[in-house]
């Protein structure tokens, strides 16, 4: 079964990821909750990206004794998603970070989680 | 509950997109014509074992200065928004701490730098890299400020670490500017001998300074969020 | 030159330095910030300065060593060059803004101030769409941090919002890069527009994910609430960063991957723009806070760019000059007002009043909203002019109207802000204080307007011969306002003279005669001015704006200078009316209907250049389709001037709560501004008619139909000048009527018409001005028995009367009696007994005029009033003397006329045997009834003296003859309510319909508005929601046709 392979797989379970940390991020009402939501979201890219770069039966791309350098190119995974998560994680723990600072000052001035307390700015 | 409802459906909508958008995903046989240039001239180009390394650092170094630049923005701006005004009068409700938590640190906390300072100097041979020995460094803080709640951090000490280092970044940058081909050109300092500590010009010296700014800056954040944990 | 790269080089370094100096040395660390901004502008503006001079070629910058797809890759091009020296622009005098608030926020704000635009600078240049997605990254996590820069509970709170939102857009951005990276295999920006992702399965859906993510940035209506949340609570520095900066940005970031999208991007791009420039107008609408209400029009602008950019297949080479106009005026114009907002501090649009403490700010203030409605001389006007042309030409009608309705609209919403800045109450506001560093930025953001608006208009071909000397002269009276009146007054008076006299020999024909009533009547109503003490500040600039506006439109050869000249004049005289006392809302609507009537002649003018090549205005007399609309556009679009029947609500307060020489001015001169206009579109495209419907014998109704109800509205009005106003509404339908006619006489009675409303406008209007001068009241009751006070007077009203009401001797029995002549020949006799009841009316207002003022009893306060001041009545008098000599000698006045209309229309002229006047179906002779008249006039009145002769003075106030001191309540005295049983019988008719029209079409529309925008709960989930649809909706709409589902 072709469709049942490691990089399918992991690309379906990263969008499942995505969608459930959306819906929880939509439907949530505590704000920590939705920062976890964001973070799914964020994590499901994530395996999204990695398993795009996925090479049939390759290895880490690092040069070391299990690869031969002369022969790297049909030994290694694609090199380039894992650079590109890299710097997508980093962003996202920026993020995070600035949410969750955020929200600890929301909360040390108004005492309350719940985002509908939050809604003084509309319209 | 109408509100789910609709939540619900427009995920689907995007559950759609998304999958449309790999629709035309069929997995990789082979590396394409980039990756495959990294993987064959990357060893003799940039001269690091690690090919992540070498995308991240050299070929796009660009992106990690700044994915560096993004950590020193959240790291300043959390540290705006939890400057704390009037330290003296402050009361905080700490935590005891637990006999083995204590003694546990004492022995990890060391180790944990340590460890940390192996992954980032060791960033062009293994796994790893600048960004993962700082966050493990500053784990060891996390671990530390977990056993003893109430010592204060140095944030003098970080801010100097973190603009000593992200400063001398950028100099590398410009230095290769100036003498070599390009911006954050590595082959400033000679590529060495492939595979050994001394190699992959310049990529160490890079990966040392995102290191330490890289935990200079978790620590940073970390310090700050736990200094306005239980405020009263 | 210094390389690009050093521009980040700089940023960061001087960011990661500022850490030395944390606490120690604010002062310093905001020096040395300032330094690496005016580096990072230096740097951009060489470059720009390369490219514009010295034809420097795009270079491109590899970083690394390496040439993509291997490394990343930096462009600068000219392009480049231009966004960047703008953001940098920007940047630097936001910081010269910001100054104190940086200050006293400490280094880590100046840190991230300085990484934002490190991170615009970056987004401009690279060509990786991996780094791309990297320093938008930084850009709003940088502008995140700024949001908060006050840390109230508000903007920690609009920060969270926003950065959830910015979030899931990037998050989005990055699953497209992603999937572009499988498709494509790179991210070298070049490479993947060379493999045409669009047409591989998937690849086109990626891309649209790229795309919208991008536009998402653009805060698109109406997935765009965090981003309203930020403008209304971060500081207005703020404001003009995300909404100048950011956005200028993000926009050449969407033009730079619009071409991996291909085609069907630009199709996509164009619905998001016009749904956002629409719904964000719409809701400005409702909107009373400062900030929140610029940040709607922001979103607003840039929809309309993105509409423009959609819409390149169409505008084709034209395209870079309309977006680029569009954007400049909008990020100078909106910088300049986020950064007014944050000087006058107020956070309701109403406490804008108190702006006018310093005239010079509201000057600014009117630049910037001037500029961003589109106005002349700013390149917005010439962008939007040439995006008209371009629509019309390429046949997208409805694009063209969705564009100018949606300007329209936030024209309604700038220009209400506008009035409470000039009108508002602004007794109990607080003061505020400006400081040097926050108004040189807005100083120099309003001269690159102008400066850039004359550039502009050098780039357009046909606006080249474009006459800046009358705007040069208000420059100048501008600069010399200090000086009292009677120098600016008489400069002025020179000034117009002068022109005259220079011009004169080239007039002919139409633009003769308009001339001598636009200019000729300038001189005489300015003579009036005179009487003012003090030093009127601000007046003569503006009084001059609608005099060159006027000239303009006589001296305009092509379309776009008649336009030009429309616009100034509408500036000039919007702010003359506005000057007035209870004038806000009667110039806000005078403002409206211009600025719609003004869209309808740009739409007109637009259709009429399709097929050609040529701006001339002759282009109506050759038009290739569309004649009859293009003909409807234009007349409605002149009739707004001409205040016809239904476009007339803005007329009566305008004029009537005017000063009292610029009542004359806007009344006497500046209506016949829509007149000239009709003459100009009657000559070049004749006879109209949609199907078997002829069009001018609409207007014939419209004109009678105005007529009567101009009148029967005077007839009734207790305020004199109120009275005045109406009257003039009724005596431009006669004019309309007669043009309508399109026959020699009917013309001659509209143009002889035109030039004797004129004088006797004038004439009423200073009288009547002098009166309410002295008596401080314009209600008609609260006078009476002025005719000792003020006989001067007197004799002008009288004389002023017996000209409306058409009555022998004088020349308002001519137009009347060439008019009816007109009728016969053309044989349409309902409308034109419509026109002959309206006459009778006009019997009624004037003698109400002459009783309730002069006749009867003087009232008690009234008892030291003086005559009017000299230099009130001399205009009159002079213009006396041209009456009476018109109306001895008729044919000095109508023949020339007639000679002018001989050209157009031959048929049926008048035989003149010195003044005796022969037409088809009779004969007049003005010298002969002149003398008639008189003789019986100097009969009765000698016989009435002889009469009375032995009668007794008695004094008004003497007790023993009048028994007891006429001291009633207003109600009951005879003047009040003068025409009680007509307007029973007959007070039907002008019951407000068309007020209560207009009021509830504005009522709903505000009732939509308040109720789309209830969608910004102010909740972040359901911001992220309307972000989730937005991209859903539009994939159905991109791709629900291509895919299965």
């Amino acid at each position: 079964m072709e469709k049942f392979n490691l990089e399918n797989i992991s690309l379906v379970i990263g969008i499942l990821v995505i969608l459930i940390g959306l819906w929880g991020l939509l439907t949530q009402k505590n704000l920590i909750k939705i920062i976890i939501g964001f973070a799914l979201f964020d994590t499901g890219i994530h395996i999204v990206m990695v398993s795009i770069g996925y090479i049939k039966n390759g290895t880490a791309p690092i040069l070391d004794n299990a690869v031969d350098i002369n022969n790297a190119a049909n030994a290694v995974v694609d090199p380039v998603p894992q650079a590109l998560v890299l710097t997508a994680i980093v962003i996202g723990l920026g993020i995070t970070a600035l949410m969750l600072t955020y929200v600890l000052k929301m909360y040390q001035k108004r005492k309350s989680l719940e985002i509908n307390n939050y809604n003084d700015l509309k319209w | 509950m109408v509100k789910n409802i609709l939540i619900f459906i427009v995920l689907i909508g995007f559950a759609v997109l998304l999958a449309n958008v790999f629709v035309g995903f069929k997995g990789n046989s082979e590396l394409n014509t980039l990756a495959n240039h990294y993987a064959v001239s990357g060893p003799e180009e940039v001269g690091s074992a690690n090919l992540v390394t070498a995308v991240v650092v050299t070929y796009r170094g660009l992106d990690t200065l700044g994915e560096v630049t993004i950590l020193f923005l959240s790291a300043a701006i959390v540290s705006f928004l939890l400057k704390i005004e009037t330290s003296a009068s402050r009361k905080r409700k700490l935590r005891t701490t637990s006999e083995i938590l204590d003694t546990a640190s004492k022995i990890l906390v060391p180790v944990t730098l340590l460890f940390g300072i192996y992954v980032f100097i060791n960033g062009h041979l293994s796994p790893g890299g600048g960004f993962q020995g700082g966050a493990i460094i500053a784990s060891g803080l996390v671990l530390m400020l977990l056993s003893q709640p109430a010592k204060e951090v140095s944030h003098k000490l970080i801010t100097i670490v973190e603009s000593i280092s992200g400063l001398s970044f950028v100099l590398i940058g410009v230095a290769g500017v100036i003498f070599a081909a390009g911006f954050l050109d590595n082959t400033l300092l000679s590529l060495g001998k492939f595979g050994t500590i001394f190699s992959a010009g310049l990529i160490p010296v890079i990966y040392i300074f995102v290191g330490l700014k890289v935990g200079a800056e978790l620590s940073g954040i970390i310090a700050n969020l736990q200094e306005n944990q239980n405020e009263v | 030159m210094v390389g690009p790269i050093y521009i980040i080089a700089v940023a960061l370094g001087t960011a990661f330095s500022l850490g030395f100096f944390k606490k120690a040395n604010v002062k310093f660390s905001f020096a040395f910030m300032l330094l690496a901004m005016t580096f990072m502008t230096f740097i951009s503006g060489q470059w720009l300065y390369a490219f514009l001079t010295q034809q420097q070629e795009t270079i491109q910058i590899f970083t690394a060593g390496f040439k993509p797809p291997f490394s990343i890759s930096l462009q600068m091009g000219f392009y480049e060059a231009v966004f960047l020296s703008i953001i940098n622009i920007v940047g630097l005098l936001s910081a010269i803004y910001m100054y104190d608030k940086l200050k006293e926020k400490g280094v880590q704000m100046m840190m991230v101030f300085v990484l934002l635009f490190m991170g615009l600078n970056v987004v401009v240049m690279t060509r990786d769409i991996f780094n791309l997605f990297v320093f938008l990254e930084i850009a709003s996590i940088a502008t995140a941090g700024l949001i908060i820069l006050d840390k109230s509970a508000n903007a920690i709170s609009a920060g969270f919002k926003y950065i959830i939102a910015t979030a899931i857009i990037s998050g989005i951005l990055l699953i497209g890069i992603i999937a572009v990276y499988y498709y494509a295999e790179s991210l070298y920006i070049n490479d993947i527009i060379n493999s045409n992702l669009s047409f591989i399965k998937g690849g086109a859906v990626a891309v649209f994910l790229i795309l919208i993510a991008i536009v998402l940035e653009l805060k698109p209506f109406p997935a765009n609430g965090w981003a309203l949340d930020v403008y209304e609570a971060a500081h207005p520095g703020i404001g003009t960063i995300v909404s100048a900066a950011s956005a200028s940005a993000v926009i050449f970031v969407l033009t730079k991957i619009l071409p991996i999208v291909g085609e069907s991007g630009y199709y996509i791009i164009g619905i998001i723009g016009i749904i956002t420039f629409l719904g964000s107008n719409l809701l400005g609408l409702k909107q009373n806070t400062t900030n929140r209400l610029l940040g709607y029009s922001s979103i607003g602008q840039i929809g309309l760019l993105l509409t423009i950019i959609g819409l390149t297949p169409y505008l084709g080479d034209k395209t870079l000059f309309i977006a680029f106009g569009v954007l400049i005026s909008h990020a100078l114009a909106k910088a300049g007002l986020f950064w007014l907002s944050g000087i006058i501090n107020s956070k309701n649009i109403k406490g804008w009043a108190a702006i006018r403490r310093n005239p010079h700010l509201l000057v600014l203030m009117g630049t910037f909203i001037f500029a961003l409605v589109g106005f002349p001389p700013f390149p917005s006007f010439f962008a939007k002019w040439e995006l008209i042309m371009q629509l019309a030409n390429n046949d997208k009608i409805i694009w063209l109207a969705l564009i100018l309705i949606g300007s329209f609209i936030e024209g309604v919403y700038l220009f209400r802000w506008f009035g409470y800045a000039i009108k508002g109450e602004n007794q109990d506001l607080p003061e505020f204080k400006i400081q040097w560093n926050k108004i040189i930025p807005v100083i120099i953001f309003a001269l690159g307007l102008y400066a850039i608006g004359y550039y502009y208009s050098t780039l357009t071909g046909s606006a080249a011969s474009l006459n800046y000397i009358p705007l040069l002269f208000i420059l100048f009276l501008y600069a010399i306002d200090f000086l009292p009146v009677y120098i600016k007054n008489t400069i002025s008076i020179a000034g117009i003279g002068y022109y005259l006299y220079t011009i004169y020999p080239g007039l002919e024909e139409f633009n003769l005669i308009f001339a001598l009533i636009f200019l000729a009547g300038g001189i005489l109503t300015l003579l009036a001015g005179y009487t003012y003490k003090g030093k009127r500040q601000g007046f003569y600039p503006l009084v001059m704006m609608m005099f060159a506006g006027l000239l303009g439109l006589i001296e305009a050869n092509t379309t776009l200078e008649f336009f030009f000249a429309w616009e100034i004049m509408t500036i000039g005289s919007y702010f003359l009316i506005i000057r007035g006392k209870k004038s806000m809302t009667h110039a806000l609507s005078y403002m409206l209907f211009s600025v719609g009537g003004a869209y309808l002649i740009l739409a007109g003018f637009g259709l009429a250049h399709i097929g050609q090549s040529s701006y001339s205005l002759d282009i109506l007399a050759n038009v290739q389709g569309y004649a009859p609309i293009i003909f409807t556009l234009l007349a409605v679009g002149f009739m707004t001037k001409t205040a016809s029947i239904g476009l007339h609500i803005w007329l009566p307060g305008a004029h009537a709560e005017a000063e009292s020489d610029v009542s004359p001015m806007v009344s006497a001169i500046l209506l016949k501004a829509g007149v000239f206009g009709l003459i100009v579109l009657m000559l070049r495209m004749g006879a109209q008619s949609f199907g078997s419907f002829d069009i001018y014998y609409a207007l014939a109704w419209i004109g009678a139909i105005t007529a009567i109800m101009g009148n029967m509205m005077a007839a009734f009005q207790e305020d004199a000048k109120r009275l005045l106003a109406y009257s003039s509404v009724g005596f431009l339908g006669y004019a309309l009527f007669g043009l309508a006619l399109m026959s020699h006489l009917g013309w001659l009675a509209a143009v002889s018409l035109s030039v004797i409303h004129f004088m006797f406008k004038t004439l009423l209007f200073l009288a009547i001005g002098g009166v309410v001068m002295r008596v401080k009241t314009k209600e008609m009751y609260k006078m009476g028995g002025l005719i000792k006070k003020m006989p001067f007077t007197f004799i002008s009203v009288l004389m002023g009367i017996i000209v409306i009401s058409g009555v022998p001797p004088l020349t308002g029995f001519g137009g009347k009696w060439i008019l009816y002549n007109a009728v016969l020949d053309k044989g349409w006799f309902l409308p034109a007994g419509a026109i002959f009841f309206a006459g009778i009316i006009a019997f009624l207002y004037c003698f109400r005029l002459i009783h309730t003022i002069f006749l009867g009893q003087l009232k008690d306060e009234h008892r030291e009033v003086k005559e009017a001041p000299f230099w009130m009545l001399l205009p009159q008098y002079i213009i006396l003397g041209v009456i009476m000599i018109f109306s001895a000698f008729p044919n000095s006045l109508l023949k020339p006329i007639g000679e002018v209309i001989m050209p157009y229309f031959s048929d049926g002229a008048l035989e003149w045997q010195g003044q005796l006047a022969v037409s088809n179906f009779g004969y007049w002779n003005g010298e002969l009834i002149m003398y008639i008249v008189g003789g019986i006039f100097v009969i009765v009145f000698a016989w009435l003296w002889f009469m009375n002769r032995n009668a007794q003075k008695v004094k008004q106030f003497n007790i023993g003859y009048s028994a007891e001191r006429p001291s009633l309540p207003e109600t009951t005295h005879f003047a009040y309510n003068f025409f009680a049983p007509y307007k029973k019988a007959l007070g039907f008719l002008v019951s407000p319909i068309i007020s209560d029209f207009w009021e509830a079409v504005s009522e709903g529309i505000h009732a939509i508005a308040d109720k789309i925008r209830r969608i910004y709960d102010g909740n972040a989930q359901t911001y992220v929601l309307h972000i989730i649809a937005f991209i859903v909706i539009f994939y159905l709409i991109a791709f629900g046709g291509s895919y299965g589902i």
